[in-house]
């Protein structure tokens, strides 16, 4: 019953929903305006999901003093400051809340992300090698869509930003319209399986 | 073993830390000694700069701006959006933002903030910030705005009700915010092409990052995006846009704002200078170094295969 | 020394941090990527606290008096349950009723992601790209069709496909590139133009 029920509701509720895509009627829409006001007052819970996966972890590192546990502790006590000082002086513009997330963390979740530029181009250097046809064409490709995007592409002469423009609309078109209609069918039979009670993944482990 | 490598041999054994510091240098010096170039304006950019233009003036159409991402693509996303709400505000578009990341709020601020610094905007007449929802809301509101945008969002980001608000008085939905432009660094833009666009047809545009950008050409052809701006260079193309047509000043400087043109858009040189302010023209410049970064790696790429190749014939000559 | 000056210090430094791998693995590195988790985690507390909270559970039960709100309140706070050993299938209702929207995936992800795109790709073959666009689809498709043996005329026609992915997952490639130093170009105008002023 621990999960016939939930799958029930998934099923049952899926189908409505079917239903309520087709169907424009009143007692539809009622139906949409009420599991839409039930979905909000859910949402907010999802957050101690998160939290307390985290704390798990960290505070398991730092009962155990595992090697480099002073790190863990650091999570935690930055993740207690922060939700603190966001209670005590709220979240608008202009708070100690908002200062920290300026000067914390946006410079940092930026800088992780820029690292890959380095990384890019090392490996252009060390293991982008055109070892056959098919790989020379790729670089090709690559090369003229690189010198087609910035400005001396242009400079240098018209072709290149309008050959880098056709290899995007026309081969590339190609190539990702049939990946799309892999990824759209999968999407649909995945949807499809999980209304069916086919898949069941997302209800997790146990009985 | 105690071979002594050659010239190619060595070339390939480089440490990657060299290479670190080369790119750090091509970076750095075209920021340092800044040039003046051409930006190329492609079709899926013009696509958003019209279709947002002819909204100009018009109290029953807006457009909503879905900020879809968090400080890791700031650089890419940020100056576009930026050039976008300059466009807005210039023009007297009425434009709506919204977030479903709450890494994105004060990014979403900090872009309002800084393109209204040069206008007299007002917050629920002119412009309307929702605010951050939590991803759990994100398909309810974004089919809930098809029926209702009022009841669907219910509050904006100072907690007022959006049904009260001037700004709302003629928009209902999609009929008249009339095109949705979603900046991100994932598949969520697909989120409003499958159920915003379908379901209540409405107009979707990108502002995404360069990695996405060839993903997306299929859609564009469809029709399932109205248009779509790419990194940073989309950002810069916009920026050129807003400064060529929307900030157009006649003979004597006074404001002359224009429609687009694409001889005209092809034929213009800006320089870099003529711009006062450096938030106008972050992408423009960044852009530069782009140049100059992908010179290098494409170098790279040609030093390391010669390398590689001729390694090869040796090892090949050896063996024999 | 202004307030801005020393925010942009704290930025700048914690920058150079994560910068500092580059070099090889270090301490600094370490206390960075742990504030940046903790930081990143604490900041959405509050947030989600005043933005949701608020307006979806507290206002409507407290203020409004829907006390019909009370019932998915509980239901969201059986997510709490998801660690424990013997009550986790509690938290399966909060998940399973936002998952019911997969049913409106159903018909609407066909649409939008299939039926769409085959339009297009049935235009009139009137000129060199639409049969470009349309010999290439076709073999990639049949490229993925991995029920038959890719020998013989078959093998020729799914080779065609290979080209044609090739080609864009070079475009794809070529854009890579770009956004990523990209990425980087905005770190370096942080530290030259906001931190230490030196961009003209």
């Amino acid at each position: 019953m621990k999960r016939q029920i939930p799958l029930i509701i998934v099923i049952g509720l899926g189908f409505v929903f079917v239903a309520h895509t087709f169907i424009p009627a009143k007692i539809s829409v009622d139906f949409y305006e009420w599991w839409q006001t039930w979905s909000k007052a859910i949402s907010p819970f999802a957050v101690v999901l998160g939290v307390m996966s985290l704390f798990m972890v960290h505070s398991t590192k730092i009962t155990r003093k595992v090697s480099n546990w002073q790190y863990s502790a650091v999570t935690l006590g930055s993740l207690a400051i922060t939700s603190l000082i966001g209670f005590v002086w709220g979240t608008q513009e202009g708070t100690p809340f908002m200062w920290l997330f300026k000067n914390i963390q946006m410079p940092m979740g930026a800088t992780m992300f820029s690292l890959l530029a380095f990384h890019i181009a090392s490996a252009a250097y060390k293991a982008f090698r055109a070892r056959s046809l098919e790989a020379t064409v790729l670089l090709l490709a690559a090369c003229i869509v690189m010198l087609g995007q910035v400005p001396l592409g242009s400079q240098i002469s018209k072709w290149i930003p309008e050959t880098s423009q056709w290899i995007l609309n026309v081969p590339n078109l190609a190539a990702k319209r049939a990946i799309a209609l892999g990824v759209g069918l999968g999407m649909t039979a995945t949807s499809l399986k999980i209304l069916l009670g086919i898949e069941r993944t997302y209800l997790g482990g146990g009985d | 073993m105690s071979e002594k490598m050659n010239f190619f041999e060595r070339l390939q054994a480089l440490d990657r830390r060299w290479i670190y510091l080369v790119v750090l240098l091509a970076i750095m010096v075209p920021l340092v000694i800044p040039f003046n170039s051409k930006t190329y304006v492609t079709e899926p950019s013009e696509n958003v700069y019209k279709k947002i233009d002819s909204f100009t003036g018009r109290t029953d159409r807006a457009i909503l701006m879905c900020f879809s991402h968090d400080a890791s693509t700031m650089a890419e996303l940020f100056p576009m959006e930026v050039a976008i709400l300059r466009h807005c505000f210039e023009r007297k578009i009425q434009v709506l933002t919204i977030c479903f990341m709450p890494q994105a709020k004060p990014l979403m601020d900090y872009a309002i903030n800084t393109a209204k610094e040069d206008y007299n905007v007002q917050s629920g007449i002119d412009y309307l910030n929702l605010g951050y929802k939590p991803y759990g809301l994100f398909l309810p509101i974004m089919l809930g705005m098809g029926d209702d945008i009022a009841k669907a969002v219910e509050t904006d980001d100072q907690g007022r009700k959006v049904d009260n608000l001037p700004i709302m008085k003629e928009l209902s939905n999609y009929n008249e915010l009339n095109l949705v432009i979603d900046f991100a660094a994932s598949a969520a833009v697909y989120s409003w092409i499958i159920y915003a666009r379908a379901r209540f047809g409405a107009n979707v545009a990108a502002g995404i990052t360069a990695v996405m950008a060839a993903d997306n050409y299929p859609y564009l052809q469809t029709g399932q995006l109205t248009g779509m701006l790419s990194g940073l260079k989309g950002a810069a193309e916009y920026e050129k846009m807003v400064d060529v047509f929307a900030m157009h000043k006649d003979e004597y400087g006074n404001p002359d704002p224009r429609e687009f043109s694409k001889e005209v858009i092809k034929n213009t040189w800006i320089k870099m200078s003529d711009i006062k302010e450096r938030r106008y023209k972050t992408a423009r410049i960044g852009m530069n170094a782009q140049t100059v970064a992908h010179i290098m790696i494409i170098f790279f790429i040609i030093i390391g295969n010669i390398g590689y190749f001729v390694t090869r014939a040796k090892k090949k000559v050896t063996a024999e | 020394m202004t307030f801005e000056f020393i925010s942009n210090t704290v930025a700048a430094f914690l920058t150079l941090c994560i910068f500092s791998f580059l070099y090889k693995d270090n301490p600094f590195y370490k206390f960075a990527e742990s504030l940046f988790v903790g930081v990143s985690m604490g900041y959405a507390i509050p947030l989600v606290y005043e933005n949701a909270f608020i307006p979806f559970v507290y206002r409507p039960i407290f203020v409004e008096h829907n006390f019909l709100i009370i019932i998915p309140s509980i239901m969201g706070a059986l997510y709490i349950f998801r660690f424990t050993r013997n009550l986790s299938w509690l938290s399966r209702y909060p998940i399973v009723f936002g998952m019911a929207i997969v049913g409106m995936g159903v018909p609407m992800s066909m649409h939008g992601s299939v039926l769409v795109q085959m339009r297009s790709a049935m235009l009139p073959l009137d000129n060199l790209n639409t049969i470009l666009i349309f010999i290439g689809t076709v073999t990639i498709l049949m490229y993925f069709f991995f029920s038959k043996e890719h020998r013989g005329l078959y093998g020729k026609i799914t080779n065609i496909g290979v080209w044609f992915m090739m080609i864009g997952f070079g475009a794809s490639f070529g854009y890579t590139v770009m956004a990523r130093i990209s990425l980087l170009i905005g770190r370096i105008q942080f530290l030259l133009d906001d931190w230490l002023g030196i961009m003209r």
